[in-house]
């Protein structure tokens, strides 16, 4: 999400699956939908049968998505940069990008300091900082006139983010592309043409992406590279484009929302820091840009501390400001927490809704990580892996001094709320049937827990005033469980005084006088007129042009369905495609199909100066300066990795996030124990860790083993057969599993070198009804230097019979 | 008469026979307790194997010795060989309790065996099967009660010989209809089973086979029980009887060759596969060698006489094999070997039948039969 | 006004929501099958299963894929399976499914060999298996109804891509051709319009139907034909073999007496 963030200024999907209908070409990358959201092929086989789109899907295997492309280019785990970077060559030279879009909606035009450079893999500003490297950032800043950008619409500026760009994708010409990636020259120049055709203003690619772009050292620079390339090709705000990253879990873009991130509050506001931000207005002046929608910051930072401390947060106190936690610069993501607890800094840990055991990067050392733990309190519907990590492989309960709490929880068809999908639409679901037994509802065990825990504190304890004062008011009278009307009102935010919910962020304010747990849903709990209903329980069927629907449900921010709007005219208001007008400026207004994404009520050419709202300077970034690791993206090799980077000296990318100790053990390039590449993916059959669907049977029965899919030609080689048990081995450790052999994998031919490619879905552990190894045991704890995702889809292995 | 003892033989192969049958029974009633899986390898791409095969459909073609002796005997009255005809009609009858008892087990809800006979489904050939063999073996059996009537129940015996012909009518008829449908259960197997032996005629085939069959096993039959009660038929009349079966093999093996070659599948024979080459030895063992015997001097002799017995028996059997196993090999797969308890409850049901066959052999007109007629 | 299904297979993404919600809906157990190379579970439809989706690789336009097929009972229209019935346990209802009545069945499998699709199944563990195979979610008056209640097999309702599509089967045929006409990446074969006589169900596919092992040596006509161009000399020859049999018994055994009679008569007269 960061690097989408960086990009257009939201982490999120940019357009919806319905939207899908619309597109001309799509790119599937790293996402198996077929398997992951099922739904989202039914909107891609629509767009093949209504418009004749063209599917290209570019994975390691052939997966069931692939197997509906009209282009499939398998590609070797961890060459996603140049598989992109390679189309933006092709654009560039075959001019086939969208001049008009990118002079005037990106920062293409931007002059970049004269001292930025480019060289052996590494950006200008190269250096260590606390014994790490790092960039100085001074280079890649922008130049400047007082406070303007400087900038040449003509694009031609050597200095000029677009000739930056050229350059430095020049690089990847099909040949090279071919050699890194595997992908035959004749395919990849298939991908390239069908692909870069939707720079033609009429046409719109879209871009769908999960894992296989994310779980990687340089996961954000992947997102980054597809960002771009749509911005190029003119692909974003447009109906049937965008950037959809297809999110995981049924309400991960709403846990993400609400702060599942240790750097992040609510709203995507920054956690403040200890050292940097000592008080409100210190928070403030630092944090808050002085263009773009971001400069309302305050509003949403104050009405959230209003929403968390109630009547206790004044202006005279900061709004209590000193209350919130802070960050202390620190790794305080997954991997860091766990890195942390196999120390034994850490204590205690709640896994609620979690499962580590299994999904964890490197699962057998954070096993051995819980063992350090005086008490785990897992909340879950089953006992997990995790709750049972005292019995797992390896493990010697009688050693073992955790205490462990299993609070049985309800699942989401046992209780009532919303939950927020990738398109960002935050729907309201009702409960269908009660909870079996003792188990209750999340929010019943965080009410019950927060009010135990805030009797302990008023016998004292250290920093009482946070628990103490909280707001904490969602008590249904007569009802055991808490109201979740409450809690919606105060997420949706509202007036101080008055109990209704506001129906938009634009009337937050940093005076006090409005309460907002998460200014970016406001809206979602306030009444439709026509269907008397918060808007996120609308469900009407009535197309409102384009498959927007604007009256199902409620789409974050502010309805919208399709973000950066602005972008799907020109300057003047015209569509790019008359036969697809999301918007249209008929010389006085707009006639539209969609919520604006930007200020209606002025001028197009006005709003066409920065479609790109969150973006302190209107522009979508072709050149990002606020990632860690750089501009551009550039290709590296992963961690792991068969063959030495070709494109430049520089290995792996110098600023992933590395560990200590056995769990962050690497295997050296060209270390002939483990010749082959692993990767990790999902199936459909089974859900993430498996708790759920390895305890039902009828999910059990479709798929009751872990296997491992190898190739022909690497079965015959090993005397492999089908149904054989093989052992699986990294540095790290093994783990046994029957041998799938089918073209599903093959080998590639990487620089000359034919190099295999495995395949292991990762969603077994030894809870359950269907048991079976946990890929993780296996895998590297090793992450991307922006956002410490593990690198769970490159690694390297050997294969062997058992 | 009624006051003559019971008598019955203790041999070392009888005992061997009766442990056979008692524990064919145990299995069977394990098996009505319990389910079919857990006593047979039958599976779902296999629902038909040894018990069907050989049980019924070669057990009913074997037991047509009844019909066929019965149809020259009783129907053409060719007396010469009414000798034949109590021992024929005992093994008739005896095969089919057998096949009756095999279908017993073998069908999967047993309690429910009376409902065709209310829930008519006559468009079904296995219809016309149940509903002749029912029918067959109850006309069987009263036909047998003449002879059971001599000694136990004899005051049935009258009446008993007052409807014999209509009986003997029907026990002629009624195999016609089923011998051949049995052949027709397979026509549903159109482009599964082997075009070596699909063919629209199976019926007819079925049927013409399981007519030549009788008179071998007549005289296989004959000369078991020769060596074992010392009971001498007159290898003239075999000679002759088996002539009848000569006759129709040839009719036979020409139908076969011009329906293969009408049907444009001749070249099967040659192709060299696992199921040409069980054709050719059926045809060979069970259809050609048999004519040359029969229309040769060897049919003069006792061995002659056998190795025609022998010979055509095992070729209807082959024959019957083929059609449930060898033809449908390529369509369903190798997925199905009997396991030993349906072996067992195969041996053990034959076993059954041969001691009930001695058992009767001993203790009722038999095997006499042929001396009293020729004095009276 | 039969109801059919249209499968097809170019939308099928190969996700077993279909398979689930069938056994779902159908109360069917789970079981756990063994091990499948092309991850089809299970491989193929059994005792316990009315459907299931198999996985095929394959190749199209010179590139290995993948190809998904979900299989279960087509509904014949005039079905192998209930001619076969000798006690009419199964039978072909003229909404379009064949239904199966356990309380009939005397499961002599005779069905299940019958089936030009290899379709019929059997519950082999129990005491006294049942035939099992779809029921088209037809269930006149039971709990697992919903064709009699107006609505679309649960199979179908769960498809998320519109592999299945539920109607009448003229209606559905002619949309298989529309389709097939419309976009050259089909096979021009609709699968079950002609099979065995037709059947409800009905497949398109942008790869041979082989592939996914489906018989194509299907006779066009109803297999009950045989059966039936057999069956229908049984009256004649019941009759007529009666007559000429009590016939040939009453001449022979006249015949004989006659002869026995001049023999006697020879005797006395010699
Ligand atoms: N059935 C099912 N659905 C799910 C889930 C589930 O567990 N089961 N999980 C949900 C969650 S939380 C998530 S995050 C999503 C994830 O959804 P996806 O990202 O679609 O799932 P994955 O299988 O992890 O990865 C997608 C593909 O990436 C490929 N891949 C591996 N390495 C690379 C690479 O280096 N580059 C590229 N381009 N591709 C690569 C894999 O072969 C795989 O086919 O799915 C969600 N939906
Ligand atoms: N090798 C490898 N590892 C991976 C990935 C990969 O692609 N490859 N993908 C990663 C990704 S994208 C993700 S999202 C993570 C997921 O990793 P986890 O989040 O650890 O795995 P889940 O199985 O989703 O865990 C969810 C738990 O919540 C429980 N649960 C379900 N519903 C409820 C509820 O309503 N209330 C409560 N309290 N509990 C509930 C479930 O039983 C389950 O135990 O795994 C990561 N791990
Ligand atoms: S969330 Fe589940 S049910 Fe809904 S489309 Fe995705 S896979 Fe299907
Ligand atoms: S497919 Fe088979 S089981 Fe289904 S109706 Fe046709 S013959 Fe009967
Ligand atoms: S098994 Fe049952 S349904 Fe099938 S043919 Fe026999 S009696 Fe009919
Ligand atoms: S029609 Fe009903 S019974 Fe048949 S496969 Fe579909 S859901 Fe199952
Ligand atoms: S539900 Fe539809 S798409 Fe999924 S496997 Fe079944 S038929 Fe195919
Ligand atoms: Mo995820």
């Amino acid at each position: 999400m960061a690097g989408l963030a960086n990009s257009f200024g939201r982490g999120a999907m940019t357009n919806h699956f319905n939207d899908y209908k619309n597109t001309d070409v799509f790119l599937v990358i790293g996402s198996n939908a077929a398997e992951t959201h099922p739904m989202a092929m039914k909107w891609i086989q629509r767009a093949k049968e209504l418009r004749g789109a063209k599917l290209i899907v570019a994975d390691p295997r052939l997966t069931k998505t692939a197997a509906h492309a009209d282009i499939f280019a398998r590609h070797r785990p961890g060459t996603d940069i140049p598989f992109l970077l390679g189309i933006m060559n092709y654009a560039i030279q075959n001019n086939l990008y969208h001049k008009e879009y990118i002079a005037n909606y990106t920062n293409a035009s931007y002059l970049v300091n004269p001292n930025y450079g480019f060289q052996d893999g590494l950006f200008s500003g190269a250096g260590e900082k606390n014994g790490k490297f790092s960039y100085d950032k001074n280079t890649w800043q922008y130049q400047k006139d007082g406070e303007t950008i400087k900038k040449d619409f003509t694009l031609e500026h050597p200095n000029c983010v677009f000739q930056l760009l050229k350059k430095h994708v020049s690089r990847y010409d099909i040949e090279t592309v071919s050699k890194i990636t595997g992908v035959p020259k004749d395919i990849y120049r298939n991908v390239c043409e069908t692909f870069a055709s939707t720079g033609a203003p009429e046409k719109s690619g879209n871009i769908i992406y999960a894992m296989g772009i994310t779980q990687h050292t340089y996961g954000t620079q992947n997102v980054r590279a597809i960002a771009m390339l749509q911005l190029l090709l003119g692909n974003i705000g447009k109906a049937g484009g965008g950037v959809n990253a297809q999110r995981g879990e049924s309400n991960v873009q709403g846990s993400t929302d609400l702060a599942m991130l240790s750097h992040l509050l609510p709203g995507y506001l920054g956690v403040p820091n200890a050292t940097k931000h000592t008080c409100l207005q210190d928070y403030i002046e630092k944090e808050t840009p002085p263009s773009g929608y971001w400069k309302n910051k305050p509003k949403f930072l104050i009405s959230l501390l209003k929403a968390f401390y109630g009547e206790k947060a004044t202006k005279e106190n900061d709004f209590c400001f000193d209350w919130l936690p802070k960050v202390d610069g620190k790794n305080r993501s997954h991997m860091g927490i766990f890195q942390e607890m196999l120390d034994g800094n850490v204590k205690g840990l709640i896994a609620w809704g979690q499962n580590p055991a299994v999904g964890g990067p490197g699962a057998q050392f954070e096993r051995k990580a819980m063992e350090q733990l005086d008490w785990l309190v897992v909340v879950d519907l089953f006992e997990t892996e995790t709750a049972a990590f005292w019995h797992g492989p390896g493990a010697d309960p009688k050693n073992i001094k955790t205490e462990c709490f299993l609070l049985p929880a309800a699942f989401s068809f046992e209780k009532e709320g919303s939950v927020t999908n990738s398109g960002r639409w935050i729907q309201y679901r009702y409960k269908a049937v009660d909870p079996p037994g003792e188990a209750k509802t999340d929010t019943w065990i965080a009410d019950k827990l927060f009010k135990a825990i805030r009797k302990e504190y008023q016998n004292g304890g250290k920093f009482p005033e946070p628990i103490l004062n909280m707001h904490w008011d969602y008590d249904k009278p007569g009802h055991d469980e808490p109201d979740i009307a409450k809690i919606a009102l105060e997420i949706n935010g509202y007036a101080v005084g008055e109990n209704k919910p506001l129906d938009s962020f634009g009337k937050l304010a940093d005076d006090g006088s409005t309460v907002c747990g998460m200014w970016i849903y406001t809206g979602y709990w306030a009444m439709d007129k026509d269907f008397k209903v918060a808007k996120c329980k609308r469900r009407s069927r009535e197309d409102s042009g384009l498959g927007t629907f604007l009256k199902w449900s409620f789409s974050w921010p502010l309805n919208r369905r399709i973000l950066y709007n602005r972008c799907a005219t020109d300057p003047q208001g015209n569509p790019w495609d008359p036969k697809r007008a999301l918007f249209k400026w008929n010389g006085t207004k707009w006639i539209a199909n969609d919520v604006p994404d930007y200020n209606s009520k002025i001028a197009p050419e006005k709003s066409a100066q920065a479609p790109f709202i969150m973006l302190p300077n209107g522009n979508g970034r072709l050149f990002a300066n606020g990632l860690a690791d750089g501009p551009f993206p550039e290709h590296y090799e992963p961690m792991e990795s068969p063959v030495s980077n070709i494109i430049s000296k520089q290995q792996n990318t110098p600023c992933a996030s590395v560990f200590k100790g056995d769990w962050a053990k690497i295997a050296e390039l060209g270390d002939s124990r483990f010749p082959y590449v692993a990767t990790t993916h999902r199936q459909l059959e089974h859900y993430q860790s498996g708790a759920v669907t390895r305890n039902t049977p009828s999910l059990v029965e479709v798929c009751p083993w872990m296997y491992v899919s190898l190739s022909e030609n690497l079965a015959r080689e090993k005397g492999i057969k089908p149904g054989d048990e093989v052992w699986v081995e990294t540095i790290r450790g093994k783990i046994k599993c029957l041998a799938s052999v089918s073209p599903v994998v093959k080998p590639l031919t990487v620089n000359g070198k034919k190099i295999e490619v495995i395949g292991l879905p990762w969603h077994w552990g030894y809870q359950g009804m269907s048991t079976g190894a946990t890929a993780n045991d296996i895998t590297p704890a090793v992450g991307d230097g922006n956002t410490s995702i593990p690198e769970y889809k490159a690694f390297l292995c050997n294969i062997r019979k058992a | 008469m009624a006051a003559q003892k019971w008598s019955f033989k203790i041999t070392p192969l009888r005992i061997i026979l009766m442990l056979l049958a008692a524990l064919a029974a145990v299995i069977a009633v394990y098996r009505l307790a319990t389910g079919l899986s857990t006593v047979s390898n039958l599976n779902d791409n296999w629902p038909w194997g040894l018990w069907i095969g050989l049980d019924v459909l070669t057990g009913v073609a074997l037991a047509g010795g009844g019909y066929s002796a019965s149809l020259i005997i009783h129907i053409l009255h060719v007396e010469k060989f009414k000798p034949l005809s109590r021992s024929a009609a005992l093994t008739s009858l005896i095969g089919y309790l057998l096949v009756v008892a095999a279908l017993f087990l073998e069908i999967g809800r047993w309690y429910n065996f009376w409902v065709p006979f209310v829930s008519w489904g006559y468009h079904s050939t296995l219809f016309e099967v149940f509903m002749c063999i029912s029918l067959y073996t109850l006309v069987q059996i009263m036909e047998f009660s003449e002879i059971l009537t001599e000694r136990v129940l004899t005051f049935l015996h009258k009446p008993i010989v007052k409807i014999m012909p209509v009986l003997l009518i029907l026990g002629t008829l009624l195999p016609f209809g089923h011998q051949a449908s049995l052949g027709g259960l397979y026509l549903l197997q159109v482009g599964r089973l082997h075009p070596l032996w699909w063919t629209p005629l199976l019926p007819w085939l079925f049927l013409m086979s399981s007519f030549f069959v009788g008179p071998a096993m007549i005289t296989i039959e004959s000369s078991l029980s020769g060596r074992a009660f010392n009971h001498h038929i007159d290898k003239q009349i075999l000679r002759s009887f088996i002539r009848i079966s000569g006759y129709v093999m040839i009719a036979y093996l020409a139908i076969k060759i011009i329906d293969l070659i009408r049907l444009g599948v001749f070249g099967y024979i040659f192709e060299g596969s696992l199921e040409s080459n069980m054709f050719l030895l059926e045809m060979i063992i069970g259809v050609i060698i048999p004519i040359i015997i029969c229309f040769s001097p060897l049919s003069a002799t006792k061995k002659g006489l056998i190795t025609f017995g022998v010979f055509t028996t095992a070729g209807v059997v082959l024959n019957r094999m083929n059609v449930v196993f060898t033809g449908m090999y390529k369509a369903l797969g190798s997925g199905y070997f009997p396991a030993w308890t349906e072996w067992a409850v195969s041996a053990g049901l034959i076993a059954g039948g041969i001691l009930l066959y001695l058992f009767i052999v001993e203790n009722f007109n038999i095997l006499e039969y042929d001396k009293k007629y020729q004095t009276a | 006004m039969s109801k059919a299904v249209l499968v097809d297979l170019t939308k099928c993404i190969g996700c077993k929501s279909c398979q689930t919600s069938c056994k779902q809906w159908n109360d069917l157990p789970a079981i756990k099958p063994q091990f499948d190379n092309t991850l089809s579970y299970p491989a193929e439809t059994d005792g316990y299963t009315y459907t299931t989706v198999l996985h095929r690789t394959t190749e199209k336009n010179g590139q290995e894929t993948l190809r998904f097929a979900k299989r279960q009972c087509l509904h014949c229209l005039e079905p192998a399976c209930a001619s076969a019935c000798f006690a009419k346990a199964i039978q072909k209802t003229p909404e379009g499914p064949v239904v199966y009545n356990p309380d009939l069945c005397v499961g002599c499998r005779y069905c299940m060999l019958a089936c030009p699709f290899s379709i019929p199944k059997y519950d082999w563990e129990s005491v006294f298996p049942q035939i099992v195979k779809c029921q088209f979610c037809f269930d006149r008056e039971g709990t697992h109804d919903r064709i009699g209640h107006g609505m679309e097999p649960a199979c179908v309702n769960a498809c998320p891509t519109g592999c299945l599509k539920f109607g009448e089967r003229d209606e559905l045929l002619k949309e298989a051709w529309k389709r097939i006409n419309k976009y050259s990446k089909y096979i021009k074969h609709v699968y079950g319009e002609k099979e065995a006589g037709g059947t409800s169900w009905l497949y398109i596919a942008d790869v041979p139907f082989e592939t996914f092992d489906f018989r194509t040596n299907v006779p066009n006509i109803p297999l009950s034909t045989y059966s039936h161009d057999y069956l229908k000399w049984s009256p004649a020859v019941f009759i007529g073999g009666g007559a000429l049999l009590s016939a040939l018994h009453f001449y022979t055994k006249r015949r004989n007496e006659i002869a026995k009679e001049k023999d006697k008569n020879h005797d006395i007269n010699a």
